[in-house]
């Protein structure tokens, strides 16, 4: 039986959005158990009597806040139930860890405490987003677990984004692009000038250099970056995302009844775009490279995609990503 | 546990983790200028170091350390 431990405290709306998820998910995987990780109380009184099967709660007293400074808040907060959930994944109780929380004290749990695979130089995050070219959307990696990269980290991370989209995604032969400041070969930095010719001499699908307005097109399955460049472009396309929608939804709401109208005779249309960029059912964003999945969503999840993130999860094990990675790398070393 | 046996496991644990001949690690060996070592490494091979020795390194404490002796010296000092 597979075992996901879940941080059932963070995030806004923990734990009652989680432990709902949970539920929902739950006889959709009938070879999976779940641990929540928090107040026992709290979560007891969510969970219905007769739905109580392959679930486990384990009682913790603290928890880690999005103020907290990642790395002091793991090593101080020892009894939170995001450093609980990683030792219990560590001890190997537990296949994967989840959590809505502190993004850079989840980043610091995977890295410090669930610890990196052998031969993986630095662990990576990367989200799945929507494009205009496919339903399965792509991958970009790393979007800021490192602030710091090197050449030979971005072909680790093209690679085992490579599996990941082989396996969970079901994507044959994956394109992998890495984005730069230019198409041509010789674009960019040392850094992306030196990944550009790692990368060629790999036995990945490597389509060359993409730009920062190639990335919603779908151009490529995998888009390889380096951490400050991904952290960066994903806040720029999440915040203009946003930005369109809410001004769409003004313009068209607080123009008089002509636009209103028209909105109305959109609505298929536009519901059509709201399901082609509904990130929801694309789950979290996971850290790939260490000994287990360590999967983010985001704090504001609601049931929906925390549902997603579950299913996942779940297809991570069931492929067991991360044995791959460990059979991969250790013959690379 | 005597200073030597701390000083040939800690020795042990970087020469694994940073990939750097055994032969070569000295006492003076600095962290950071002699093995290039980043904030991810440092706080993996302090975390590393408190579960091989079951002690508790605080962070103002881990910051001070800068060579291979003065992590010895500090796990020697700290034992219980």
């Amino acid at each position: 039986m597979k075992t996901i431990a879940i941080d059932a405290m963070g995030g806004e709306n923990a734990p009652k959005a989680i432990v709902d998820a949970v539920l929902k998910v739950k006889p959709k995987l009938r070879d999976t158990k779940f641990v929540l990780f928090g107040d026992e109380e709290k979560i007891k009184r969510l969970i219905p009597e007769d739905k109580k099967d392959r679930l486990e709660i384990i009682a913790t007293s603290e928890i880690i806040v999005d103020s907290d400074e990642p790395v002091k808040a793991i090593r101080r907060k020892k009894d939170s139930s995001m450093v609980v959930a990683a030792n219990y994944v560590k001890s190997g109780k537990a296949g994967a860890l989840f959590s809505l929380g502190n993004t850079g004290a989840l980043l610091a749990c995977g890295i410090f405490i669930i610890g990196r695979i052998k031969g993986v130089e630095r662990p990576a995050l990367m989200p799945t987003l929507p494009s205009a070219k496919s339903e399965q959307g792509f991958n970009i990696i790393d979007v800021g677990a490192n602030a710091q990269s090197k050449p030979e980290y971005l072909v680790q991370w093209a690679q085992m984004a490579n599996f990941y989209a082989e396996k969970v995604r079901n994507i044959n032969k994956p394109t992998v692009a890495l984005l730069n400041n230019g198409a041509e070969d010789d674009k960019g930095d040392p850094l992306h000038q030196e990944a550009y010719k790692l990368l060629k001499e790999t036995n990945l699908n490597f389509i060359g250099n993409v730009e920062g307005n190639d990335l919603m097109e779908g151009k490529a399955d995998i888009i390889v970056t380096d951490g400050f460049t991904g952290n960066a472009t994903l806040k720029a396309i999440e915040g203009t995302a946003g930005v369109i929608l809410r001004l769409l939804k003004d313009s068209l709401l607080n123009n008089g009844l002509r636009p209103k109208v028209g909105a109305l005779l959109a609505k298929p249309g536009l519901t059509a775009l709201k399901k082609r960029f509904d990130t929801a059912r694309y789950g979290g964003a996971v850290l790939l490279g260490v000994n287990a999945p360590v999967v983010k969503t985001h704090g504001r999840s609601n049931i929906r995609p925390i549902y997603y993130t579950l299913l996942q999860i779940d297809k991570m094990l069931s492929q067991d990503l991360v044995g791959e990675y460990k059979k991969y790398f250790s013959k690379s070393r | 546990m005597t200073e030597e046996e701390i000083f040939n496991k800690i020795a042990d644990m970087i020469s694994e983790r940073f990939s750097i001949d055994r032969d070569k690690i000295t006492k003076d060996l600095n962290f950071q200028n002699d093995l290039d070592a980043d904030s991810i490494d440092f706080v993996e091979l302090v975390m590393d170091l408190e579960d091989t020795f079951g002690a508790e390194i605080p962070d103002d404490d881990a910051e001070k350390l800068q060579t291979v002796g003065e992590a010895v010296e500090y796990i020697k000092s700290h034992q219980n």
